[in-house]
């Protein structure tokens, strides 16, 4: 019983959420630096993405205010749309140069 | 409205003629031939010489009162009208403007038979006739600033007229850049005027000359007065006129006789109420029309075109004038112009009329003992000359003896002016005795049977020249002041100095005969029966001081070679300095040096673009670090 109490005592406050969303950030945007394939660097990006959603609604709820959960749908349509043209070119690419490798696409370089 | 407009009117019509016959047989060109263009244009002429005559008739009725034609204002203030006037002054030269350019084009119809431009030429002369009109009409100074101009322009034309040719070419050239530069003086002499006066009007600025300080209308004539030069060809700038010889003879007489040079002599009266209260230039206007009329004299003493003697002759004949308008004796410029006119018109057409039958050789050594085969023209060409060298009766005389006359009225150093002007005189009866013996006495040993006489097309015009040669000069004689009189609204506001009286004129009057006589006599003895060659020259030495003055009158005392040395060489080797210094270096290096530099920096910034995606994402990442350092940076400095 005890133990139980001591658990519902470890309240799961605001700053547990923003970790999380910190920690998810960073491995995505970890993976963004490392990963040469292109599919896993959108992993990634969407990976970034939700983590900023997951701070967007802490701070809603934190502050008791609704805006940052609407601001999470736009997100959350934007990444939609991201995804539907991002993985056209990612389709587009691989058929080019039959591999999914970004670091061969340098053709924009200085 | 249309009843309002009077008679007066119509001499303007005989300045547009011209102007109009040219483009008329411009816009013919293709379908006129020689002998319809040779009907447009003298019948044209004929009929602008008429309505000048008839106009000058009704202003001799008139008293010589002018008569001011304002056509339209162009700007209000300052006041800038187009506007034309006729009074003694424009009056004689409209009359003797249309009549040469008339018995001129007579002579042409001949001289250019044949000729593969024939109607552009006429063409050009009747737009040089018109430029001319326009000069000498108008009653301000813009339209005459836009006649001198034209008349710049259109003797361009006449004289590379033979454009295939290139000396001819070159020689157009040299006339016009010549004359820009005087033509810059007249501009800055304009604008001087223009905010002095605020007007152009000649009426308004010479009769409100009390108005500016003596040093602004000095510093207005001198300007003035380097168009003048540049126009009239006299010192510095006269060495564009013997080369115009390249272009048509008849051309050559227009521009000498009638047109183009007179314009800075006419110019100079007609801003006479101007000059008188500037000691300064009045003197240089001696000064240099006396070191013209001499040097120019001195130059013709040697040359063997038969053309080019007679372009120094004007060029001296030119300086005669100057110096008559420096010394205050504007009637008798005008008087020397219009004699001077006739029997250079002669002399040129007979020029013309020799290098015709002569099939086109100008060099007056391969002539000689043309006078059995060309009698008229031989005889013509000897009034001119007895003419232009001062012989009585005839025209010469009378002008050039006023002159002389009036610089030795005005005493003090003009007694050394005097002096010098007389030797001048005596050059011009030398050397055109020289000329006239060359051509038509002496015997050179070439064979001259098929020589004819020039076509009467040629010498009927010669004739009438001759003839005015000879009586153009009772005009204004010490006993009849004819000229005075025509010019006297012109001069209402100048002192003109008057002739010395009584013993004293008898006696310049004889000397300046004695001087004629003597340079003709000499030139006889020279030429005609070679005295030279009869005695011993060595006895005397003097064939050193000889061979040296023709060698410096041939080559106008090296004057044209220290130009070129001067002023177009020197001035090409520091255009070129500018050129590789200012343009390369300055202006070049600094453009070169923006657009290295920008190359530079981007080659350096560049390379950051490496075109690996995850290389932006570690971009992307530094740069969201600092934004992160900085958002959490900011707070703790601003507390």
């Amino acid at each position: 019983m005890t133990r139980r109490k001591e658990i519902a005592m470890l309240e799961v406050t605001t700053d547990w959420y923003l970790s999380l969303a910190a920690i998810l950030f960073t491995i995505g945007f970890l993976g963004m630096m490392i990963r040469k394939n292109a599919l896993i660097m959108f992993m990634c990006i969407e990976l970034m993405l939700n983590a900023v959603n997951l701070t967007f609604i802490s701070a809603s709820k934190h502050f008791g205010q609704i805006e940052g959960q609407v601001f999470v749908f736009f997100v959350l349509v934007v990444a939609a749309a991201e995804v539907v043209v991002g993985l056209a070119i990612i389709v587009s690419i691989f058929r080019k140069q039959s591999s999914a490798s970004v670091d061969v696409l340098n053709v924009a370089r200085g | 409205m249309w009843l309002e407009v009077s008679l007066e009117f119509i001499f303007l019509l005989s300045i547009f003629l011209p102007f109009l016959t040219a483009i008329f047989l411009f816009l013919n060109k293709k379908l006129f031939n020689e002998l319809m263009t040779n009907f447009f244009t003298l019948n044209a002429a004929l009929l602008s010489f008429a309505i000048a005559a008839y106009s000058f008739v009704a202003l001799a009725l008139n008293k010589f009162n002018g008569v001011n034609i304002e056509l339209f204002q162009w700007i209000s203030n300052p006041d800038i009208s187009i506007g034309f006037t006729l009074d003694g002054l424009s009056g004689i030269m409209l009359i003797l403007v249309t009549g040469l350019s008339f018995v001129i084009q007579l002579f042409s119809t001949s001289y250019m038979e044949k000729d593969e431009n024939y109607s552009n030429y006429f063409i050009y002369f009747n737009f040089f006739v018109f430029s001319m009109l326009l000069l000498v009409m108008s009653s301000n100074f813009l339209v005459m600033f836009f006649g001198w101009e034209l008349v710049g322009l259109s003797s361009y034309l006449l004289i590379s007229f033979w454009s295939k040719k290139p000396a001819a070419a070159k020689a157009g050239n040299k006339a016009f850049v010549i004359n820009r530069v005087g033509d810059f003086g007249f501009l800055i002499g304009l604008m001087i005027i223009l905010d002095n006066f605020n007007t152009f009007d000649f009426y308004k600025i010479l009769n409100n000359t009390n108005e500016v300080s003596e040093n602004t209308i000095t510093l207005i004539s001198l300007f003035l007065l380097l168009g003048a030069f540049g126009k009239s060809a006299q010192f510095p700038l006269f060495s564009w006129l013997p080369d115009a010889m390249e272009g048509p003879t008849p051309a050559s007489a227009l521009i000498h006789a009638a047109t183009m040079v007179t314009a800075g002599v006419f110019m100079l009266v007609r801003i006479s109420p101007l000059l008188q209260h500037s000691n300064l230039a009045s003197l240089l206007i001696t000064v240099f029309g006396l070191i013209t009329a001499l040097l120019a004299a001195f130059s013709a003493i040697n040359q063997y075109d038969i053309k080019k003697v007679l372009a120094y002759s004007t060029i001296s004949q030119l300086g005669f004038m100057f110096i008559a308008i420096g010394a205050g004796a504007y009637v008798a410029a005008i008087f020397h112009l219009v004699t001077h006119a006739f029997f250079k018109a002669l002399l040129f057409l007979g020029a013309g009329a020799v290098i015709h039958s002569m099939h086109h050789e100008q060099d007056i050594r391969k002539m000689g003992g043309l006078r059995k085969q060309m009698p008229i023209t031989a005889s013509m060409m000897g009034v001119g000359t007895l003419a232009i060298s001062g012989i009585p009766p005839l025209a010469g005389f009378w002008s050039k003896d006023e002159i002389l006359a009036s610089v030795f009225a005005n005493g003090g150093i003009y007694y050394i002016f005097w002096a010098f002007t007389l030797g001048a005189a005596f050059l011009t009866a030398f050397y055109m005795g020289r000329h006239w013996l060359l051509i038509f006495e002496k015997d050179n040993g070439f064979e001259h049977s098929d020589i004819n006489e020039a076509p009467k097309a040629m010498t009927r015009p010669l004739l009438l020249l001759g003839i005015f040669s000879i009586f153009i000069g009772f005009i204004n004689t010490p006993f009849f002041h004819g000229l005075e009189k025509v010019l006297h609204v012109n001069l209402e506001y100048v002192e003109v100095t008057h002739l010395p009286e009584g013993i004293t004129l008898i006696v310049l009057a004889v000397l300046s005969i004695g001087a004629g006589f003597t340079g003709l006599i000499i030139a006889f003895l020279f030429f005609g029966i070679e005295l030279h060659k009869r005695i011993d020259l060595q006895k005397f030495k003097l064939e050193y001081p000889i061979n040296l003055i023709k060698d410096l009158s041939f080559n106008v005392l090296y004057l044209n070679k220290f130009g070129n040395l001067f002023f177009v060489s020197g001035m090409k080797n520091l255009t070129r300095k500018v050129a590789v210094v200012v343009d390369g270096m300055l202006i070049d290096g600094s453009v070169n040096f923006v657009s290295t530099a920008f190359n530079k920096t981007s080659k350096i910034t560049s390379t950051t673009q490496t075109g690996m995606v995850r290389n932006y994402v570690v971009y992307f990442g530094l740069f969201l670090l600092l934004l992160i350092v900085l958002f959490i940076a900011t707070p703790m400095v601003q507390s």
